[in-house]
């Protein structure tokens, strides 16, 4: 079966710039995936090749098999918010959308559907020049939402905007995956999509670090965790695995996921078995990220 | 290929800029017009029909096409516009041909405009005039050079990219470099595409007594600025990546 959004073997290369090596991964229906990286991992050169406007050097991006450039109505099946998302400073919002339907052959009526849909109908004969980060972004989602595609594309859509805006957008995001669209959003802030996204992408200096649900790829945000080194550790492990609890080796030491140093301490006590260290150590989707994106040596 | 044309008539009609350039050509024929009529005499038939192609038009529309195909790149809205038709050479076409439409569209209202105030005063002066028959030859020469330069604009734009250096070169060009070969170069100069061609369609010598093309071979030769501006264009649109 044919996902949505498909990457293979994607490449780009700028002079002597590798910007992009060999990435590959898909985007389900009805989910939200983060596409994220530092800056300059490729995220928004990935899009870019993606979406017909640079030209990959190997490999293919294709939406349900077909490269954007070769698909009939594009925005009936993709909408996309990039970055740089800019307007004709003198042209107003509505104006602006007449030409986007009038270019993709929709109706006139979706441009005032879109733009109640993204809160914009009072500002809509407003000149764009006199918009806000934020409604800027609503336009450029309003623009993306015209032919009801059934795959979103968002590259960096908080950047810029003020804490109701981030809000607004999560919601959105997750209001449009539950309608049953693809939605793939990149970011270089985790925080900011940590709590909207259902998969991740994770890519750095241009190549794949890992992909799937959030969790499994960056570790569920577990709570304490907590470091031990007893005399025996094998028998401290077995008597923390007696108690229910999931211990990893990590060199000389236990590590202990989701519990604190205290009930580690209270379960050796009991079980007289001698430890010689013993402190918490968190593991946090940042953290994660941050090992996941770091340059391999 | 229609809605394409249909939705980049619209981007001209919704910004102030065409109004506004729209609104220069057609005061600033009308002035000369206007002027010409009130000041000269003892006009021949010859110089009433030299007046009636004093339409400003395919200067202002050249600038048009410059400013409005450069300025998907000024406001960085060429990757909106790309999105919404990725067939980038249907898009140039498009682009071309709604500038060519909208300069004969608006050529017809100026040189409509100025026939009718200009019949008027040299009539009140008893100044001859023109028949239909001469004004209607006026009139289409006038659309068709206009439509050219729309069109030949949008190719410039396309290729310069930065607006401000594509409308200063174009302006330098048409005022300055083309006059200045026409002057040391006439067999060169003539093929001119921004005055001297033009000119040839219109017959009208704004060189002295420099030997201009005839009209059909000007037009020609117009075009064939227009198809080479249009082929540099595209092949430079196509392979460009949009990062």
């Amino acid at each position: 079966m044919v996902a949505p959004v498909e990457i293979r073997d994607l490449s780009k290369r700028f002079g002597r710039v590798e910007a992009v090596r060999n990435l590959s991964f898909d985007v389900g229906a009805g989910r939200v995936t983060g596409f994220l990286g530092p800056n300059g991992a490729g995220k928004s050169t990935t899009l870019r090749a993606l979406l017909g406007l640079v030209r990959p050097t190997t490999g293919t991006a294709t939406f349900d098999g077909r490269p954007y450039d070769e698909l009939e109505r594009p925005s009936t099946q993709v909408g996309a918010v990039l970055e740089d998302a800019s307007f004709h400073p003198g042209r107003t919002a509505r104006n602006h959308l007449r030409v986007l339907a009038a270019t993709g052959e929709h109706p006139q009526e979706r441009v005032d559907v879109v733009l109640a849909e993204v809160g914009l109908t009072e500002a809509a004969d407003r000149r764009v020049k006199g918009y806000s980060m934020g409604m800027r972004q609503r336009l450029a989602i309003a623009a993306a939402l015209l032919g009801d595609p059934s795959v979103l594309i968002l590259d960096e859509p908080t950047n810029g905007l003020d804490p109701p805006g981030i809000h607004w957008m999560r919601g959105m995001l997750r209001d449009q995956a539950s309608r049953g669209r693809a939605v793939l959003v990149s970011s270089h802030l985790l925080a900011e999509v940590a709590q909207s996204v259902d998969d991740v992408v994770v890519i750095a200096k241009g190549e794949l670090r890992g992909q799937g649900p959030l969790k499994q790829v960056l570790g569920g945000d577990d709570g304490p965790s907590t470091e031990v080194r007893a005399r025996d550790n094998n028998r401290l492990a077995r008597e923390l695995e007696s108690h229910g609890h999931t211990v990893q080796r990590d060199g000389d030491a236990l590590l202990v996921l989701g519990v604190t140093p205290e009930q580690v301490g209270a379960i050796a006590g009991e079980a007289r078995v001698n430890l010689i260290g013993l402190a918490p150590r968190g593991r946090s989707l940042e953290t994660a990220f941050f090992a996941l994106t770091a340059e391999t040596t | 290929m229609s809605a394409l044309l249909h939705a980049e008539l619209l981007k001209l009609r919704t910004t102030r800029t065409f109004v506004a350039l729209g609104g220069a050509a057609l005061g600033l024929s009308l002035l000369v017009v206007v002027l010409t009529a009130l000041l000269g005499k003892s006009f021949t038939e010859k110089e009433v029909r030299e007046l009636f192609t004093a339409d400003f038009t395919g200067l202002f529309i050249l600038m048009l096409g410059v400013i409005g195909m450069a300025g998907e790149w000024r406001h960085r809205t060429i990757t909106s516009t790309i999105l919404a038709a990725p067939d980038r050479l249907r898009l140039l076409a498009a682009k071309t041909l709604s500038y060519a439409l909208a300069g004969a569209l608006l050529s017809l209202i100026v040189t409509a405009a100025i026939m009718a105030v200009g019949t008027l005063i040299l009539s009140s002066r008893g100044e001859p005039t023109i028949g239909i028959s001469q004004l209607t030859d006026v009139l289409w020469r006038n659309l068709l050079v206009a439509a050219l330069l729309g069109g030949l604009g949008v190719c410039i734009g396309a290729l310069v990219r930065n607006q401000i250096v594509a409308v200063v070169g174009v302006l330098v060009f048409a005022f300055v470099l083309e006059p200045a070969i026409m002057a040391l170069a006439s067999d060169v100069g003539r093929f001119g595409p921004t005055v001297a061609a033009p000119n040839g369609i219109l017959e009208v010598q704004p060189f002295g007594n420099s030997e201009l093309l005839a009209p059909g071979i000007a037009a020609l030769v117009m075009v064939g600025w227009v198809a080479l501006g249009f082929a540099a264009a595209a092949m430079l649109l196509r392979q460009r990546d949009l990062v």
